[in-house]
C-alpha cells in the first residue's frame, strides 16, 4: 500500500522545515477540499503531508484595520457570514457564499481556496485513462481544444491550455485589489494579486507564483468605500452546487451619480482570476444605465476568442457583467 | 379491515433507514472479507496483446491478479450483460483478450485491503492493439440496422398526413442519461451454509443467481442471491453487471469472500444508461383540431453486441385518438457498453418527442394545448382497438389545469412577465405507462403472539413495496405493523421476480393480498366459523395453534401456472399492456411554470402540478414521493442532464456527480400531486396499475412547453441550456 506521512505543523517555521525535510512528494495540507480530491483522481500522489490547518493564528480574521486581514486557515463559511464583511464588502461574502456546498465551506479555507486548480475534465480525467494535459503532464498536448470545450476559457487562452481558473473567491478578490501574504524559508513576502496568477502560455502546469516550500499565510484587502457598492453574480448550470459558466466581481466608488474608480473582475471566463480594465475605463467618469453596462461588458470580452462550443460564454460573460454592474449600481443609490 | 384506503402511512422502514440501520449489500460484515478492484480499458476498442503483472502483484497486500486467461470458462448466456435474454448476443467482459468499449474491466486485483486492491489495479500494466471505433451514432464507423425493431400502424397514416390542413414535422434529440444512484454498483461474492452466497443491490435476485449460476456451470439451487435494500435503482441494477460474475469466479478460486464496490468514474462506463436518440414525429389535424395521422420514426444508439431493443413507438399511438398512425423504431450500433433501461426507458423520451410536437400542432390549429387534448380523448387504443382497462386522462388534464391555474397562461409567448422582469411560460404534457404485473410466490405466517412474517417476490429499492405489502396485510388482516416481518429481494426465501417496470406494486400488492385473504379463508376452516372482529392473531391463539402458514402462487392475469415455474428459474416474465380484452395503461398530466431570466437565459422551474391515475393508491406518501422523484427526473432531463462523451476517446467525460448536472434542491420550486384514486379492478384484485414509471413520462415534455410559452422558442434538443435561450 501506498505510504504517507503526516505532520501536524503548530507554526510557519515548522510548516517550512517539515516541508524541506520531506523532500520530494511534499504537500501542505488545510481544508483538504482539493488535494484530497486531487488525489482520489490521481492527479496528485504527495508521499508527506503537512497539516497547516491548525498554525497559530492561521484563522485569524481581523476587519478592524487599514485593511481587511483574512488569515489563509480561516474557513470560507466563517469569512463568508462574518458580519463586517457581509455588510461593507458584499462582493467577498456572496463570492463565497456561492461557491461549492455549506459542507464544503465548513472545511476548506480562504488560503487554500485561491490555490484551487482547474475543473477542466481533461485535466481532471482518469478513471478510464488519463487523456492529454501540458497540466498535468507538461508537453502532452490538450485535448480539451479540439475537444469538448464548452466550459472552456475565452479570455487567456493559448495554444497550450485553455482551462478555466475555477474560483469565486479569487475574482472577488482580484477585483477589489487584494494581496496575497506568503512565508516561505526565505522570509514573508507580498504578492499583489494581479501578479499571483499566471497566464498558461507555454507553461500553463506553473498555475500561481509562489514557490516551492512557501506557504500563503493570509489574505489583505484594502478597505475601500467601493465596497458597501459590490456585488458577485455567478452564472452557472444549475443554482447551487456547480462551478460558474460566468461571473462577475463589481465594486463601484462613485462622484455623486457618477463613477470615479470602477473595481471590475470575472470568472469562469479565463485561464485567471481576469481583471477587466477595458470595462472599468468605459465606467469609469459615467452614469450607470443598462446600455452603459452592457457596453462595459462587451468591452471586456473584446479580445475573447473561443473554441466550438464556448462562444455563447463570450455574450453570457458581457450580460453577467452588466447584470453585475446595474445591481452594483442600484447599491450606490 | 377498519384502515383507510388511501392511508398516508410513514414507510415501514423509515426508521431503520434513518437510522442507519438497513444493512445494503456492500454492508454487510463478512469475516475474512477481500476486496477487489477492477482495471479498467484505456482505449476504445482492440485487443489485449499483453499484460505486465509484476508490479501490480509485488504490492503488498494483493492476493491475485486475475485476467481473461482465469476467466475463460465463464459462459456468456443470454443472461450475460448486455443479451436482454436473446440468445446470440451479450457479452462478458474478461473472457477474453477483447476490449469493446472504454473502460471495460480487463483486469481483476484481489487484496487484503480495499487499498492494496485500487493500488494494484493501479500498477497493472496493459498492452493493447488499438482498432478504429465510434462511440457516437453521428459517427463514421456507427452501424445503422438494416431492419427497424418495431413497426406500429394503423390506418393510412402518409395519405392521412397528407391531407390534413394543419401539419408539423419535427425532430426532437434525447441525449444519452446516467442513472447515478447514489449507493454504488457493488457485488459481495460469500460462502455460507455450503453455498454460494451473493449480496448485490439488484432490482432482480432470481434472475441475477441464476443467471450468475449459468454462467458459471454451477447448480442454481446452490447459489444464493440477496438483494437486502437497492438504494435506487432506476433500472441499472436490472442485470447481472459486468463484474458480478468475475467477483464471484475469483471468489471461488482463492476460496475466499471476496467484495467490488464499483467507483462512480467507472460505472459511467460499465453500468448502463440511457442511450442517446432521435425521433422525427410528424403530426396532422383537420381544421377542427382532430388528430387525423402521427407518423413517428425513432432511431436509438445501441452498442455492438446488446439485445436492447428500441420501444420508443409503443406508448405515443396510445395517447390520443390519432386517425391513423405509422410508427418504426431504427437501432445504430456504436462501440459503448450495453445501454439499458432507465426510469421510464423509452415513454420518458417519447413523451418528451411527441408530447411536445402536439404542443407545437395545438399552437399551428391556434388551440389551447388542454383542449386540444382533451378534444382528442379515447376510451380505446387506436391500433388494436381494444378499450383501456380504465384511462382518467382527461379528470388527470381537468383537475390538473384547475389546481394550476392554467386558466392564467397567454398563449402569446413571453407575454406573461413577472414583477423582476422574468418571462413566465405555462406548458403541460401528459404521460402513459404500460400496466403490467409478474407472477409471485407468497410465504405468509402469522403467529399467535401476533407476530406476522410474509415472504414473498419484490425488492426495496426506496419506492417503498415493503409499504405497500404492509397497507394490505395490514388491512386485511389488521396485524401490527411493528410486528410484522417482510423478506423480499432474497432468493433464500422466496423467488424473486425482476422488480422493474412499474410492475412492483400492481405484483406485490395482490400478492400480499391474496396470501392474507388465504389465510383469513383458513383460520375460518380452523375456528369453524367466520371470522369475527377480534384481531387474528387472537382467534387463532383461541385454536390452541401457535401458528397458521400459508403459501400461495399469484398468477398475473393472461398467464398460466408456468410462470410460477418461470420464477423460479429466474426467467423474467410479464403482462400487459395488451390483455386478452383490453389495454392497460396508468396515464399522467403534467402542469409546469418557468421563469427565464431574460438577460442570462437562465430557467427556473417554480411549480408543478401533476396528476395520476395509477388506479387504486395504496400509500399516499409514497405514492406522492414517487411522483415528486419522477418530476425531478424531468426537471432534470429538461434542463441538466446529459453524458458528455468525446468522440476522439470514446469516454464520458463528466463521470462524476459534480460534472454530471443533476438539479439541486435550488432547483426544483413546488411540486404538488394529486391522483384520480379510481381502483382498476380488471387488472387484478387489489385495484392498482403502475406509478413509478409513469410519473417521469411527460414531464419533461411539460417544462420544454413551458420554456416556449416563455420565450417563443422551440428548442428540439435536451437539455435546454443557458446557450439555447441567450
Amino acid at each position: 500500500m501506498r505510504s504517507l506521512s503526516y505532520v501536524r505543523a503548530k507554526t510557519v517555521r515548522e510548516a517550512t522545515e517539515a516541508f524541506a525535510a520531506a523532500g520530494e512528494g511534499a504537500r501542505y495540507i488545510a481544508g483538504g477540499t482539493t488535494l484530497y480530491d486531487l488525489m482520489k483522481l490521481g492527479v496528485e500522489r504527495p508521499a508527506h503531508l503537512i497539516d497547516i490547518a491548525s498554525l497559530e493564528g492561521a484563522g485569524r480574521i481581523d476587519t478592524g484595520g487599514d485593511v481587511l486581514f483574512f488569515g489563509a486557515g480561516a474557513l470560507m463559511a466563517d469569512v463568508a457570514e462574518d458580519e463586517v464583511v457581509r455588510r461593507d464588502y458584499p462582493v467577498l461574502a456572496e463570492s463565497l457564499s456561492k461557491a461549492a456546498s455549506q459542507q464544503l465551506r465548513n472545511m476548506a479555507t480562504v488560503g487554500g481556496n485561491i490555490l484551487q486548480r482547474t475543473r477542466c475534465p481533461y485535466f481532471r480525467s482518469g478513471a478510464i485513462g488519463a487523456y492529454p494535459c501540458n497540466k498535468r503532464e507538461p508537453g502532452s498536448g490538450c485535448a480539451a481544444i479540439g475537444g469538448l470545450d464548452r466550459g472552456q476559457a475565452v479570455l487567456g487562452i493559448s495554444d497550450a491550455c485553455t482551462a478555466v481558473s475555477p474560483g469565486d473567491w479569487p475574482v472577488a478578490l482580484t477585483a477589489m485589489d487584494a494581496t496575497i501574504e506568503i512565508q516561505g524559508p526565505a522570509g514573508p513576502r507580498s504578492v499583489p494579486i494581479a501578479e499571483f496568477y499566471r497566464l498558461p502560455g507555454e507553461t500553463p502546469h506553473l498555475e500561481f507564483s509562489i514557490e516551492a516550500g512557501e506557504i500563503v499565510t493570509g489574505i489583505s484587502v484594502p478597505k475601500t468605500e467601493a465596497g458597501r457598492n459590490s456585488t458577485y453574480l455567478k452564472v452557472r448550470d444549475r443554482e447551487s452546487y456547480a462551478f460558474a459558466l460566468a461571473s462577475a466581481a463589481v465594486a463601484l466608488t462613485m462622484d455623486g451619480d457618477r463613477v470615479r474608480q470602477a473595481h471590475i473582475a470575472l470568472g469562469g471566463v479565463a485561464t485567471r482570476p481576469w481583471r477587466a480594465h477595458e470595462a472599468e475605463a468605459l465606467l469609469n467618469g459615467q452614469t450607470i444605465n443598462r446600455e452603459m453596462a452592457l457596453a462595459a461588458g462587451r468591452a471586456a470580452f473584446a479580445d475573447a476568442s473561443a473554441g466550438e462550443h464556448n462562444a455563447f460564454k463570450i455574450e453570457l460573460g458581457a450580460r453577467t457583467l452588466a447584470d453585475a454592474i446595474m445591481t452594483a449600481g442600484r447599491k450606490t443609490q | 379491515m377498519t384502515q383507510e384506503r388511501t392511508a398516508d402511512r410513514p414507510r415501514i422502514d423509515a426508521y431503520e433507514k434513518v437510522l442507519g440501520r438497513a444493512l445494503y449489500a456492500a454492508d454487510q460484515p463478512i469475516t475474512g472479507l477481500l476486496h477487489a478492484m477492477t482495471v479498467p480499458a484505456t482505449i476504445a476498442k482492440g485487443r489485449i496483446e499483453a499484460f505486465d503483472l509484476t508490479a501490480a502483484q509485488n504490492v503488498p497486500g494483493v492476493i491475485r491478479v486475475f485476467t481473461h486467461e482465469d476467466f475463460s470458462q465463464i459462459k456468456t448466456t443470454p443472461a450475460a450483460r448486455g443479451a436482454y435474454g436473446r440468445p446470440d448476443k451479450g457479452y462478458q467482459p474478461m473472457t477474453g483478450p477483447v476490449v469493446r468499449h472504454r473502460g471495460e474491466p480487463v483486469a481483476l486485483v484481489v487484496a487484503e485491503t480495499l487499498e492494496a486492491a485500487i493500488e494494484g489495479a493501479e500498477a497493472t500494466k496493459v498492452r493493447y492493439a488499438e482498432e478504429a471505433f465510434s462511440a457516437r451514432m453521428e459517427d463514421d464507423l456507427a452501424s445503422p440496422e438494416s431492419e427497424p425493431e418495431r413497426q406500429l400502424s394503423s390506418g393510412d397514416a402518409e395519405a392521412a398526413f397528407a391531407s390534413a390542413n394543419h401539419r408539423i414535422d419535427v425532430e426532437y434529440l434525447h441525449p444519452q442519461q446516467h442513472h447515478n444512484p447514489i449507493e454504488l454498483i457493488s457485488t459481495t461474492a460469500a460462502f455460507e451454509d455450503g453455498e454460494l452466497r451473493i449480496y448485490e443491490g439488484t432490482q432482480a435476485a432470481s434472475a441475477f443467481a441464476g443467471g450468475l449460476a449459468g454462467m458459471m456451470g454451477m447448480d442454481p439451487t446452490r447459489l444464493r442471491g440477496v438483494s437486502p435494500y437497492t438504494g435506487g435503482g432506476f433500472g441499472q441494477k436490472n442485470g447481472i453487471q459486468e463484474q458480478s460474475v468475475l467477483v464471484a469466479s475469483a471468489a471461488i478460486l482463492l476460496r475466499r469472500p471476496v467484495k467490488l464496490v464499483m467507483p462512480r468514474g467507472q460505472l459511467f462506463h460499465t453500468a448502463s444508461y440511457r442511450p442517446r436518440s432521435r425521433h422525427r414525429v410528424r403530426l396532422g389535424a383537420d381544421g377542427q383540431g382532430r388528430l387525423l395521422a402521427g407518423l413517428y420514426e425513432t432511431v436509438q444508439q445501441n452498442s455492438r453486441y446488446d439485445g436492447f431493443s428500441c420501444d420508443h413507438g409503443a406508448n405515443p399511438p396510445r395517447m390520443y385518438g390519432y386517425g391513423a398512425w405509422l410508427g418504426s423504431d431504427r437501432i445504430v450500433r456504436v462501440d459503448t457498453q450495453t445501454p439499458g433501461h432507465q426510469r421510464a426507458p423509452h415513454e420518458h423520451p417519447s413523451s418528451y418527442a411527441t408530447e411536445c410536437a402536439v404542443d407545437e400542432l395545438a399552437e399551428a390549429l391556434g388551440m389551447d394545448p388542454v383542449e386540444f387534448r382533451l378534444a382528442n380523448d379515447t376510451q380505446s387504443d387506436p391500433i388494436t382497438g381494444k378499450p383501456f382497462s380504465s384511462r382518467h386522462l382527461a379528470d388527470c388534464l381537468r383537475r390538473g389545469a384547475e389546481l394550476f391555474d392554467w386558466n392564467r397562461r397567454m398563449r402569446e409567448p413571453g407575454a406573461l412577465v413577472a414583477e423582476n422582469g422574468d418571462l413566465i411560460g405555462f406548458g403541460v404534457a401528459c404521460g402513459s405507462y404500460k400496466g403490467s404485473m409478474t407472477a409471485a410466490v407468497t410465504r405468509l405466517r402469522l403467529f399467535a403472539s401476533g407476530r406476522c412474517e410474509i415472504a414473498t417476490s419484490g425488492h426495496e429499492m426506496g419506492q417503498g413495496i415493503r409499504s405497500v405489502i404492509a397497507a394490505e396485510l395490514i388491512e386485511v388482516l389488521g396485524v401490527d405493523p411493528a410486528k410484522l416481518e417482510i423478506r423480499i429481494g432474497d432468493t433464500g426465501y422466496a423467488p424473486q421476480h425482476i422488480t422493474a417496470g412499474s410492475w412492483g406494486t400492481g405484483s406485490a400488492a395482490p400478492a400480499a393480498r391474496n396470501a392474507a385473504v388465504k389465510l383469513r379463508e383458513e383460520l375460518s376452516l380452523l375456528t369453524g366459523s367466520a371470522l369475527s372482529e377480534e384481531p387474528v392473531h387472537v382467534q387463532l391463539a383461541r385454536t390452541r395453534r401457535p401458528v397458521l402458514e400459508v403459501t400461495v402462487d399469484t398468477i398475473p392475469l393472461g398467464k398460466d401456472a408456468q410462470v410460477i415455474e418461470q420464477l423460479r428459474r429466474g426467467i423474467p416474465s410479464t403482462t400487459g399492456p395488451e390483455y386478452p380484452d383490453f389495454m392497460s395503461f396508468s396515464w399522467i398530466a403534467h402542469f409546469a411554470e418557468i421563469h427565464v431570466e431574460t438577460s442570462t437565459g437562465r430557467v427556473r422551474v417554480k411549480r408543478v402540478v401533476s396528476v395520476a391515475d395509477c388506479g387504486r393508491v395504496m400509500n399516499r406518501r409514497t405514492a406522492e414521493s414517487q411522483v415528486r422523484g419522477g418530476v425531478v427526473w424531468g426537471i432534470g432531463a429538461a434542463l441538466r442532464e446529459a453524458g458528455e462523451t468525446d468522440r476522439r476517446f470514446g469516454g464520458v467525460l463528466n463521470n462524476d456527480l459534480a460534472e454530471y448536472v443533476v438539479p439541486v434542491n435550488a432547483d426544483i420550486g413546488a411540486i404538488d400531486v394529486d391522483f384520480i384514486d379510481q381502483p382498476d379492478f380488471k387488472l387484478n384484485m387489489s385495484g392498482v396499475k403502475g406509478l413509478g414509471e409513469v410519473a417521469m413520462v411527460g414531464a419533461t415534455a411539460a417544462v420544454v412547453n413551458a420554456v416556449y410559452n416563455a420565450t417563443g422558442r422551440r428548442v428540439r434538443h435536451l437539455p435546454i441550456r443557458i446557450e439555447d435561450l441567450l
